[in-house]
């Protein structure tokens, strides 16, 4: 009954929560709006646009019912943008996230508000970053599993042939790997408590979490007595005042 | 009188609108499984009786579904098909996001049992489900072995000695969190504390003992 698992989202898991971002679908049939657990569908009139959850867009896709509109970001050219922004203009990080989704105010056209939904703390994939008004040139944090759902099952769909796509994204994948393994390396030096991954996809997170968790835990273990130490020192020098921390400084 | 200011704008600006509660309860369900599955100890049964409207919305969608079945219109066969596979997506969050917490409640039994603040962690249900469990495994190890002990070492929640008995969950073990807002983030290390900004979207590892206000007032998720 209870859930064998070990802690942290396993790769199916990842898969099942990236198949709730939305995408935009082109229907080829009428479709009543229907009444659905997380809210109602919009009513598909083809040729208008909709936005629906990956994984509804993917059954009527293979229904053939709908096309499936190409993210932005999936286009080859902005997979090279970020290919090349990997490799060449900031080689030890990964590309920055989407900005976050704002929209110009109505009554005031060039002041960008943030979208309200993105207000209220909603957080993907409950944040568009996968329709086709997703900013090019970013990854967005189910980049990965998005790209092989659609490249998998709306092939014909995508600008280019499939081929080309998927050779680019194993490209980004090779990268990106190499640099969460070679972060491996600054956690091996975690001497701060925080290490930032900026940027970082929910897939690479699941394939590395066992080792970087592990890694994490193990320096704490080894260095906890260390730590008890630095902590009984600096308690000792808070208690002693300001004095005696200018007395500490000419002593180094 | 009590006016949100929210419902002013919403009134001015129809673009500021509100997302409905249907998505912001899938928004919270997701947030909450994910959160449970990665942390190290039992977090809070979710407030707001969010479970218990998942739940009657489910036995809602099952009761329509037994309703579509009954008349056999091909046209209706189609969305037929998508509300049971969303309806099987929601079962399974709930299914895993109930197993997950069973899994800890099992692992640390008396530690969820051992204070009030800890109790109030579990559901109704849970708590009953713990106590209950509790009580069977300790008549259970009595008659087959425990009775056979001197008394004074037959207990299991045995503290003295400055050891306990009782096994807790490792909280200083380390998490990925997302910050939902710009925030001051502390983190304690091995050789040095942190203490700096990051930006929305942000993900960090850090020590889950760290990480806890930030997620307990919404600022941070865990991924």
């Amino acid at each position: 009954m209870a859930l064998p698992l070990p802690p942290g989202l396993t790769q199916a898991e990842v898969a099942f929560v990236a198949e709730m971002e939305l995408v935009t679908i082109v229907p080829r049939q009428r479709f009543e709006s229907i009444h659905l657990l997380g809210g109602k569908t919009p009513a598909l009139r083809p040729p208008h646009r909709a936005e629906l959850p990956l994984w509804l867009a993917l059954l009527l896709k293979k229904q053939r019912r709908a096309n499936i509109v190409c993210p932005p970001w999936l286009y080859p050219a902005s997979l090279a943008t970020v290919i090349h922004r990997e490799t060449k203009e900031d080689p030890a990080a990964f590309s920055p996230p989407p900005p976050t989704p704002s929209r110009a105010h109505l009554s005031a056209p060039g002041l960008a508000r943030r979208v309200a939904e993105h207000d209220a703390g909603m957080s993907a994939p409950f944040v568009p970053s996968c329709t086709a008004d997703a900013p090019a040139g970013y990854l967005p944090y189910h980049w990965l599993e998005v790209a092989e759902a659609l490249l998998a099952h709306a092939g014909d769909d995508m600008p280019v042939a499939a081929g080309e796509i998927r050779s680019l994204l194993r490209d980004l994948v090779e990268v990106r790997a190499a640099k969460m393994r070679s972060s491996a390396a600054t956690l091996e030096g975690l001497g701060g408590g925080l290490t930032l991954l900026r940027g970082v996809g929910s897939m690479e997170l699941a394939e590395s979490r066992g080792f970087v968790l592990e890694v994490v835990d193990g320096v704490r273990k080894i260095g906890a007595s260390l730590e008890a130490n630095r902590r009984e020192v600096e308690e000792m020098r808070g208690e002693g005042g300001d004095d005696e921390g200018s007395d500490d400084d000419m002593g180094l | 009188m009590d006016i949100d200011i929210d419902d002013i704008l919403r009134d001015v600006d129809p673009t500021l609108h509100s997302v409905p509660q249907e998505k912001r309860d899938l928004q919270d369900l997701t947030r909450a499984w994910v959160a449970e599955r990665s942390a190290p100890e039992l977090l809070h049964w979710p407030p707001g009786g969010l479970f218990e409207r998942i739940n009657n919305n489910i036995k809602r969608q099952i009761e329509r579904v037994e309703d579509m079945t009954g008349d056999m219109d091909p046209k209706t066969n189609f969305s037929l098909i998508v509300i049971q596979t969303e309806l099987e997506r929601f079962k399974y969050l709930v299914r895993s996001y109930l197993r997950a917490r069973i899994a800890k409640i099992d692992r640390h039994t008396l530690h969820y049992l051992s204070t009030d603040a800890l109790r109030a962690r579990l559901s109704e249900m849970e708590l009953a489900y713990a106590t209950r469990h509790q009580a069977l495994l300790h008549n259970h190890y009595l008659s087959s072995f425990l009775s056979s002990f001197p008394p004074a070492l037959q207990s299991l929640n045995d503290t003295a000695g400055q050891i306990t008995m009782i096994d807790t969950p490792d909280l200083d073990s380390a998490v990925f969190i997302r910050l939902l807002k710009d925030s001051l983030v502390r983190g304690r290390g091995v050789d040095d504390d942190v203490s700096d900004t990051y930006d929305e979207g942000d993900i960090l590892i850090i020590r889950w003992s760290d990480a806890k206000t930030l997620v307990a007032i919404g600022d941070a998720e865990l991924v």
